[in-house]
Parts: C-alpha cells; sequence; structure tokens
C-alpha cells in the first residue's frame, strides 16, 4: 500500500454548459483539493486553470450549440498528492491543437479574448494534455502535485 | 461581481469587487464600456483591490477598456491588483502596455 493512499479520491461532475457553472467548477476543485491542504497560491493556480478549461468548453466547444444541451464533464482524481483534472466537451474540437496553445492565439479576438488560456493553465499546472480532434470535442488533462501544506508557514 | 464609478477631474475611476470571469466579463465590459463613453474623461483607471478572482477572460477584459481609451487619446492605469492577479498581467505581457499603479 502506498503511504498516502488514505488521500485516494475521485469525483466526477458534470454539468449544463452555462457560464455561470464556470464558479461552480472551481468551487468544486477547491472543494475536492482541499484534503491536501493546499497554499493560497496552490488553490488559486487551479482553480484558475479550471476556469480556463471548462470556459473554452462553453464557449469555443459548444459555441452556437446551446440548442443542444450541451455538458461538461470534469473528472478530479487524487493519488499521492498528485491531483488529476480531466475537463471534458462533446463539441467542435481543435484542428490544430499545438497553434491552439500558442500564447495570444485566439479564434475570438472580436469577443475580447487575448489567447490565454491555454498559457495559463500550463504555468499554473506541472503538465497539460490536449486530446482533441475536429469535431470529436476536446479533452484536457491537467496535473498538479502538492506541497501538503510544507510551505503554507512561508505564505 | 460589483463595480461602483468614482468621477475624478478627468478621469473615470471603476472599482471591480468580486470574480472575474467568463460570466461577469460582459456586463463588466458593458458597463464600464457605457460608462466612459458617456463621460468626458479621457483617463480609466480600473481598481482591483476588491477582485478576489480573475482567469484570462479579465486579460481580455483589460484590453478591451485599454483599447477605448486609446480611441479617445486618454491613458489606461490599474490599481490594486493582488499577487494573483499581478501574475497574470506579467505572463500575458499587459504589464508592459498598461501603467499598473
Ligand atoms: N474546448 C475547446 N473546443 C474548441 N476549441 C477550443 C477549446 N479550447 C480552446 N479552443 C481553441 O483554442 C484557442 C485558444 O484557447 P485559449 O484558452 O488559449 O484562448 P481563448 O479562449 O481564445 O482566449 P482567453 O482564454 O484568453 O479568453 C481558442 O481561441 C479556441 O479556438
Ligand atoms: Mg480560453
Amino acid at each position: 500500500m502506498a503511504k498516502h493512499n488514505f488521500l485516494a479520491n475521485e469525483v466526477l461532475v458534470q454539468m449544463d454548459a452555462r457560464s455561470q457553472n464556470e464558479g461552480f467548477a472551481r468551487l468544486c476543485a477547491s472543494a475536492f483539493i482541499a484534503p491536501l491542504n493546499p497554499t493560497v497560491s496552490e488553490l488559486t493556480e487551479v482553480k484558475t486553470a479550471v476556469s480556463e478549461a471548462v470556459t473554452n468548453a462553453i464557449l469555443h466547444g459548444y459555441e452556437g450549440r446551446e440548442h443542444t444541451a450541451p455538458k461538461v464533464t470534469m473528472r478530479m482524481s487524487l493519488q499521492d498528492y498528485t491531483v488529476t483534472i480531466c475537463i471534458k466537451d462533446e463539441g467542435t474540437g481543435i484542428r490544430d491543437v499545438p497553434l491552439a496553445r500558442t500564447p495570444l492565439f485566439t479564434t475570438r479576438p472580436d469577443d475580447e479574448r487575448s489567447g490565454m488560456g491555454f498559457t495559463v493553465m500550463e504555468s499554473f499546472m506541472d503538465s497539460v494534455e490536449v486530446l482533441s480532434a475536429e469535431g470529436q470535442g476536446t479533452e484536457v488533462v491537467m496535473r498538479k502535485r502538492f506541497s501538503n501544506g510544507q510551505d503554507s508557514a512561508a505564505n | 461581481m460589483a463595480l461602483r464609478f468614482r468621477q475624478e477631474p478627468d478621469r473615470l475611476v471603476a472599482e471591480v469587487s468580486g470574480e472575474i470571469d467568463h460570466h461577469s466579463a460582459a456586463e463588466l465590459k458593458e458597463r464600464i464600456a457605457r460608462e466612459y463613453s458617456r463621460g468626458t474623461a479621457k483617463d480609466l483607471e480600473l481598481n482591483f483591490s476588491q477582485v478576489t478572482f480573475m482567469d484570462s477572460s479579465g486579460v481580455g477584459m483589460v484590453i478591451g477598456r485599454f483599447k477605448d481609451t486609446q480611441t479617445r487619446g486618454g491613458n489606461m492605469a490599474v490599481s490594486g491588483l493582488s499577487g494573483d492577479i499581478k501574475r497574470l498581467f506579467e505572463l500575458s505581457g499587459l504589464h508592459k502596455i498598461i501603467q499598473v499603479k
């Protein structure tokens, strides 16, 4: 048995692709990582990364498909102080993932988008994987290892 | 999200509180842009000291207001940035084009 297996956990949340659920998704992620005793910055980093991925699913993934009652799913799992968060939509998908991940790249400059979402996810999490193809939806898998409050006294 | 305006000589100050995300950014954009276009002040300051959360939707909203002030020949500043929001500004290069007080 791994030493910290008592923390092992998995949660699946399915939500309507509506913008009010961006805040809900952030709250779910905060609650899920609470047992890891995250520092204030770790908490902000996870909330921000989740917000980026869920917003992208709602805004880009399901753009123009609101009538199909689209859903976003968020699967979170915890193993040995490492959290894995998968955010998935069944929307338009991304034709060119490396291009989409480029800082400042956006397909919606008209909508006051800065093209910084993926860059934020990459800099706030330890790893970000994007599984997507045109017409096939998008899944973003993010991982982060926690310090377990070891530097919370310093914050 | 809540918003309060303060009119100073030739400057509009918008004090934002709460969370800035995609859900709230559209309303923020609309209300700040409307107040700015109604008035005659050239300069705009966004005060973020009561903002508890911001993601890239906030970055886009700030750039949008910066463009509004450019169109009118004014200056834009942001104030009251927390460490986390400052990090977003630096990541996106916003601190290079917008005055941070
Ligand atoms: N879930 C998704 N489904 C379809 N396209 C996506 C998805 N996520 C991202 N994209 C595409 O990748 C581009 C870059 O995403 P990113 O989050 O970096 O920037 P943005 O959303 O355009 O702007 P910002 O996040 O700064 O508001 C988007 O403009 C969009 O074209
Ligand atoms: Mg985005």
